[in-house]
Protein backbone atom coordinates (compact mmCIF):
# COMPACT_ATOMS: atom_id res chain seq x y z
CA UNK A 1 0.00 0.00 0.00
CA UNK A 2 1.33 3.50 -0.71
CA UNK A 3 2.02 5.47 1.86
CA UNK A 4 3.47 8.55 3.78
CA UNK A 5 5.15 7.61 6.45
CA UNK A 6 8.69 8.08 5.20
CA UNK A 7 8.01 11.63 4.42
CA UNK A 8 6.31 12.24 7.62
CA UNK A 9 9.17 10.38 9.49
CA UNK A 10 11.87 12.45 7.80
CA UNK A 11 9.81 15.65 8.39
CA UNK A 12 9.46 14.81 12.23
CA UNK A 13 13.16 14.69 12.20
CA UNK A 14 13.12 10.45 13.48
CA UNK A 15 15.11 7.13 12.29
CA UNK A 16 12.92 4.50 11.60
CA UNK A 17 14.42 2.83 15.13
CA UNK A 18 13.01 6.01 17.37
CA UNK A 19 9.56 5.87 15.20
CA UNK A 20 9.64 1.97 15.77
CA UNK A 21 9.94 2.60 19.50
CA UNK A 22 7.31 4.98 19.97
CA UNK A 23 4.42 3.09 18.54
CA UNK A 24 6.08 -0.43 19.31
CA UNK A 25 7.03 -2.26 16.84
CA UNK A 26 10.54 -3.25 15.33
CA UNK A 27 12.85 -1.10 13.08
CA UNK A 28 12.72 -3.54 10.31
CA UNK A 29 8.84 -3.54 10.51
CA UNK A 30 8.84 0.45 10.07
CA UNK A 31 11.53 -0.18 6.94
CA UNK A 32 9.02 -2.69 5.77
CA UNK A 33 5.90 -0.32 5.46
CA UNK A 34 7.93 2.57 4.09
CA UNK A 35 9.42 0.21 1.38
CA UNK A 36 5.61 -0.56 0.73
CA UNK A 37 6.36 -4.54 1.74
CA UNK A 38 3.55 -4.88 4.56
CA UNK A 39 0.59 -3.43 5.38
CA UNK A 40 0.31 -2.67 9.12
CA UNK A 41 -2.83 -3.68 10.99
CA UNK A 42 -5.45 -1.22 11.89
CA UNK A 43 -3.75 -0.66 15.11
CA UNK A 44 -0.26 0.11 14.11
CA UNK A 45 -1.86 2.47 11.17
CA UNK A 46 -3.93 4.54 14.09
CA UNK A 47 -0.79 4.60 16.10
CA UNK A 48 1.55 6.60 13.28
CA UNK A 49 -1.44 8.41 12.82
CA UNK A 50 -1.86 9.80 16.20
CA UNK A 51 2.19 9.73 16.20
CA UNK A 52 2.19 12.67 13.21
CA UNK A 53 -0.78 13.96 15.10
CA UNK A 54 -2.75 13.45 11.30
CA UNK A 55 -5.56 11.12 9.78
CA UNK A 56 -4.50 7.66 8.84
CA UNK A 57 -5.76 9.02 5.25
CA UNK A 58 -2.95 11.10 5.09
CA UNK A 59 -1.18 8.42 5.91
CA UNK A 60 -1.95 5.26 3.90
CA UNK A 61 -3.51 5.19 0.15
CA UNK A 62 -5.40 2.38 -0.28
CA UNK A 63 -5.69 3.00 -4.49
CA UNK A 64 -8.96 2.30 -4.00
CA UNK A 65 -10.89 2.45 -7.78
CA UNK A 66 -13.58 4.37 -8.67
CA UNK A 67 -15.98 0.93 -8.33
CA UNK A 68 -15.04 -0.17 -5.28
CA UNK A 69 -15.44 3.14 -3.31
CA UNK A 70 -18.58 3.39 -4.71
CA UNK B 1 20.44 14.55 12.39
CA UNK B 2 23.29 13.42 14.14
CA UNK B 3 22.06 13.44 17.15
CA UNK B 4 19.10 11.29 16.06
CA UNK B 5 21.55 8.60 14.95
CA UNK B 6 23.32 8.61 18.19
CA UNK B 7 20.38 8.22 20.23
CA UNK B 8 19.02 5.33 17.88
CA UNK B 9 21.94 3.22 17.86
CA UNK B 10 22.32 1.96 20.91
CA UNK B 11 18.47 1.05 21.18
CA UNK B 12 18.84 -0.94 18.06
CA UNK B 13 21.98 -2.58 19.25
CA UNK B 14 20.54 -3.41 22.40
CA UNK B 15 17.24 -5.18 20.13
CA UNK B 16 19.75 -7.28 17.96
CA UNK B 17 21.60 -8.22 20.98
CA UNK B 18 18.68 -9.30 22.60
CA UNK B 19 17.56 -11.43 19.72
CA UNK B 20 21.09 -12.82 19.12
CA UNK B 21 21.18 -13.76 22.63
CA UNK B 22 17.99 -15.80 22.45
CA UNK B 23 18.99 -17.50 19.12
CA UNK B 24 22.33 -18.50 20.54
CA UNK B 25 21.06 -19.81 23.59
CA UNK B 26 18.45 -21.82 21.50
CA UNK B 27 20.91 -23.28 18.90
CA UNK B 28 24.11 -23.75 21.14
CA UNK B 29 21.75 -25.63 23.91
CA UNK B 30 21.09 -28.04 20.85
CA UNK B 31 24.09 -27.98 19.05
CA UNK B 32 26.18 -28.49 22.26
CA UNK B 33 23.40 -31.01 23.48
CA UNK B 34 24.15 -33.30 20.50
CA UNK B 35 27.65 -32.71 20.82
CA UNK B 36 27.27 -34.14 24.39
CA UNK B 37 24.95 -37.03 23.47
CA UNK B 38 27.45 -38.09 20.76
CA UNK B 39 29.87 -38.18 23.54
CA UNK B 40 27.77 -40.70 25.36
CA UNK B 41 27.18 -37.39 28.15
CA UNK B 42 23.13 -38.42 27.90
CA UNK B 43 22.27 -36.75 30.89
CA UNK B 44 24.61 -33.51 30.55
CA UNK B 45 23.57 -33.62 26.71
CA UNK B 46 19.43 -33.28 28.14
CA UNK B 47 20.46 -30.83 30.99
CA UNK B 48 22.27 -28.27 28.21
CA UNK B 49 19.15 -28.75 25.79
CA UNK B 50 16.94 -27.28 28.26
CA UNK B 51 19.25 -24.44 29.71
CA UNK B 52 19.23 -23.37 26.19
CA UNK B 53 15.40 -23.70 25.77
CA UNK B 54 14.81 -22.33 28.88
CA UNK B 55 17.23 -19.57 28.74
CA UNK B 56 15.90 -18.64 25.10
CA UNK B 57 12.29 -18.36 26.92
CA UNK B 58 13.86 -16.08 29.90
CA UNK B 59 15.25 -13.72 27.26
CA UNK B 60 12.05 -13.41 25.14
CA UNK B 61 9.67 -13.09 27.68
CA UNK B 62 11.75 -11.29 30.12
CA UNK B 63 13.04 -8.29 28.25
CA UNK B 64 10.84 -4.90 27.80
CA UNK B 65 12.23 -4.52 24.50
CA UNK B 66 10.20 -5.25 21.10
CA UNK B 67 12.26 -8.75 19.72
CA UNK B 68 8.62 -9.59 17.75
CA UNK B 69 6.01 -7.25 16.64
CA UNK B 70 2.97 -7.77 14.29
CA UNK B 71 4.77 -8.28 11.09
CA UNK B 72 7.09 -11.05 13.15
CA UNK B 73 3.85 -12.21 13.37
CA UNK B 74 2.04 -12.23 10.14
CA UNK B 75 5.18 -14.06 9.21
CA UNK B 76 4.62 -16.58 11.11
CA UNK B 77 0.85 -16.96 9.97
CA UNK B 78 1.70 -16.79 6.26
CA UNK B 79 4.91 -19.19 7.04
CA UNK B 80 2.36 -21.67 8.62
CA UNK B 81 -0.04 -21.44 6.03
CA UNK B 82 2.88 -22.60 3.81
CA UNK B 83 3.49 -25.80 6.02
CA UNK B 84 0.42 -26.37 6.18
CA UNK B 85 -0.08 -27.34 2.53
CA UNK B 86 3.04 -28.49 1.77
CA UNK B 87 1.77 -30.91 4.82
CA UNK B 88 -1.23 -31.67 3.38
CA UNK B 89 -0.15 -32.27 -0.70
CA UNK B 90 2.59 -34.82 1.12
CA UNK B 91 0.47 -36.70 3.03
CA UNK B 92 -2.62 -36.68 0.46
CA UNK B 93 0.07 -37.49 -2.39
CA UNK B 94 2.10 -39.80 -0.48
CA UNK B 95 -0.18 -42.07 1.62
CA UNK B 96 -2.63 -42.62 -1.91
CA UNK B 97 0.65 -43.39 -3.26
CA UNK B 98 1.63 -46.09 0.00
CA UNK B 99 -1.38 -47.74 0.01
CA UNK B 100 -1.80 -48.49 -3.58
CA UNK B 101 1.70 -49.22 -4.51
CA UNK B 102 1.09 -52.19 -1.21
CA UNK B 103 -2.05 -53.27 -2.65
CA UNK B 104 -0.06 -53.80 -6.05
CA UNK B 105 2.70 -54.89 -4.63
CA UNK B 106 4.96 -52.39 -6.15
CA UNK B 107 5.96 -50.24 -3.26
CA UNK B 108 7.30 -51.81 0.06
CA UNK B 109 7.41 -49.15 1.83
CA UNK B 110 10.53 -48.87 4.74
CA UNK B 111 8.71 -48.08 9.06
CA UNK B 112 9.71 -44.86 8.54
CA UNK B 113 7.70 -43.79 5.86
CA UNK B 114 4.66 -45.18 7.35
CA UNK B 115 6.14 -43.47 10.74
CA UNK B 116 5.92 -39.89 8.70
CA UNK B 117 2.89 -40.16 7.26
CA UNK B 118 1.26 -41.16 10.88
CA UNK B 119 2.63 -38.05 11.85
CA UNK B 120 1.56 -35.94 8.89
CA UNK B 121 -1.69 -36.97 10.08
CA UNK B 122 -1.27 -35.98 13.66
CA UNK B 123 0.06 -32.71 12.64
CA UNK B 124 -2.99 -32.06 10.67
CA UNK B 125 -5.43 -33.44 13.54
CA UNK B 126 -3.35 -30.92 15.50
CA UNK B 127 -4.16 -28.16 13.04
CA UNK B 128 -7.62 -29.23 13.05
CA UNK B 129 -8.39 -29.11 16.74
CA UNK B 130 -6.44 -25.60 16.90
CA UNK B 131 -8.43 -24.34 13.91
CA UNK B 132 -11.45 -24.95 16.33
CA UNK B 133 -10.24 -23.72 19.32
CA UNK B 134 -9.38 -20.56 17.51
CA UNK B 135 -12.64 -20.45 15.66
CA UNK B 136 -15.40 -21.02 18.40
CA UNK B 137 -13.10 -19.74 21.65
CA UNK B 138 -15.81 -17.55 23.54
Amino acid sequence: MKNAVREHREDANLSQGELAEAVGVTRQTINAIERERYDPSLELAFKLAAHFECRVEDLFDPELDADSTA
Amino acid sequence: MTQVQQTSTPRLSKQRRYRYLMYAFLLGGVAVGLGLRSLDYHVLSEAVYWVGIVGALVVWKGTSVTLFDERDKAIDRRASQLTMTVTAVLLIVGASVVRLGTQLGMVDAPPMVHGALYGYVSVAVIFGLSYLWVRYRP
